[in-house]
């Protein structure tokens, strides 16, 4: 299952002006990866190219064998969980059990176990004690997790997390920290992009170091 | 030239000819006061090219009103009819065509004045002695629309990254799908507002009854020119068509 998503020569701009310049990369789904760079360096930037909510101005991306620009939002959110930097963006429902099972209520094909999965998530995210919470109520991080929540409730082949750990505190962190651990040993690729050195050198097995639109440099662990 | 003219003869302008625009009901009138306009936002170098584009994605919906207009007026010659039932006249295909002349004429007028900048307009609506803290909320709320459109777009990104398929949806449930796009909104605007609030009452809003600005417009020969030329504008139009008024 090597290769998940391949980014090939890929480049974007915004009116003439060059954001991203010939990147080439492959993830893999066994591989835990961090983005780094300084702000404005294009990582977010990439990570919206691999979701399709942009479009590159030259090269391609696949994502399990399919080119992106194929593939609808619909379909690349099936395959990948992507955590928005603000959770605000992405957290719609009233109260965190609605907001678990939302997506469920307009797809198609019903998952016949959903009660038990969303009680296994409230109980790994320790949010049991808040199902019935109004959602625009609650903390930052506690909004982090019930969106983490929601898109594993979606059985993502990989994941993308911008930022997880901004509002975090160490505590926070280090649950975060053993939750990645736990999701990764599902076989749950990930792309985390991220400004925290140490717990992307905790996390990592791969760092690529984005600047000014290029890779930089890379390593392995 | 646009951003040298002070924004109240901009605002001068745009009162004069949007008030014939309505004051009129003449189709010829109508596209005198039209042809005006365009003058004056070309030489004010407004994106008159821009207006177009975003009126042809409102085409369908004001060609709609402009027939709904027209099926509603029974007098005249009757050019499409179904037996004894009228269904479009000449009249009302006129009368329609003055609506969308005066959709034109407004939408032009919100060009004219896009030409200035906004820090500059609220200042002229200060200056004309409109109260701070009203021209203050319309200043924040012109700055917070993009951002609105912003979280609405890109909440709707985030439904579809939920595997929501919204071609595949039925009509009942994309309303409830929009339901939820606007309500996240809804509520992060209504914390925006409260957080701006304590912050500017932090920094000492309506602490003291005067205020002093930084910028302060002055009207210029340049800006006289603008208002005298609308008013000379306006003033001939309506000499022109006074038996046209029905006072």
């Amino acid at each position: 299952m090597n290769n998940y998503i391949r980014i090939h020569q890929v480049s974007y701009s915004i009116n003439g002006q060059a954001v991203l310049n010939n990147i080439d990369l492959s993830l893999a789904r066994n591989q835990f990866v961090a983005l780094v760079g300084p702000n404005g360096s294009g990582k977010t930037t990439l990570s919206k190219l691999i979701m399709g909510i942009i479009a590159p101005s030259r090269g391609y991306i696949l994502v399990d064998s399919t080119d992106v620009k194929d593939l609808g939002l619909a379909n690349i959110g099936s395959k990948i969980g992507y955590l928005f930097q603000n959770p605000n963006r992405q957290i719609f429902a009233a109260t965190v059990m609605e907001e678990l099972t939302f997506a469920y209520r307009f797809k198609k094909h019903q998952q016949p176990q959903l009660q038990q999965q969303v009680n296994e998530m409230l109980a790994v995210f320790e949010l049991e004690h808040l199902s019935q919470a109004k959602t625009y109520f609650l903390s930052h991080g506690e909004k982090q997790r019930v969106a983490l929540a929601a898109i594993l409730l979606n059985d993502p082949e990989y994941l993308i997390l911008d930022e997880p750990t901004t509002g975090l505190d160490q505590k926070r962190k280090k649950e975060l920290s053993s939750l990645l651990q736990k999701i990764r040993s599902k076989n749950i690729g990930m792309l985390m992009i991220s400004h925290d050195h140490q717990f992307v050198l905790e996390q990592a097995d791969r760092i690529i170091e984005l600047d000014r639109g290029g890779v930089v440099n890379e390593q392995h662990s | 030239m646009s951003s040298t003219v002070d924004p109240r003869a901009k605002l001068f302008l745009v009162i004069c000819l949007s008030t014939l625009g309505i004051v009129f009901e003449n189709i010829w009138t109508l596209l005198i006061v039209l042809i005006a306009e365009l003058i004056y936002a070309v030489m004010l170098q407004a994106n008159v090219l821009t207006a177009i584009k975003k009126l042809r994605k409102m085409l369908y919906l004001i060609i709609g009103i402009v027939i709904l207009q027209s099926l509603f007026i029974r007098t005249g010659r009757v050019l499409i009819g179904f037996n004894h039932i009228k269904i479009i006249t000449d009249v009302g295909l006129i009368k329609g065509a003055g609506y969308l002349l005066r959709v034109m004429i407004i939408f032009l007028s919100g060009t004219i004045i896009a030409t200035s900048d906004m820090r500059e307009l609220i200042q002229g609506l200060i200056q004309l002695k409109l109260p701070y803290d009203l021209a203050f909320m319309a200043s924040v709320g012109i700055k917070f629309l993009p951002l609105l459109m912003e979280q609405l777009k890109d909440t709707l990104i985030a439904i579809q990254l939920r595997g929501i398929d919204l071609n595949s949806l039925k009509l009942k449930q994309k309303l409830e799908i929009y339901a939820y796009i606007f309500t996240p909104v809804i509520v992060n605007t209504l914390t925006k507002a409260k957080q701006i609030s304590i912050s500017i009452e932090a920094r000492g809003f309506r602490a003291f009854n005067q205020r002093t600005s930084i910028k302060v417009l002055k009207f210029k020969a340049l800006d006289y020119a603008l208002a005298l030329s609308s008013a000379i504008v306006a003033g001939v139009i309506i000499i022109f068509n006074w038996h046209l008024l029905q006072i």
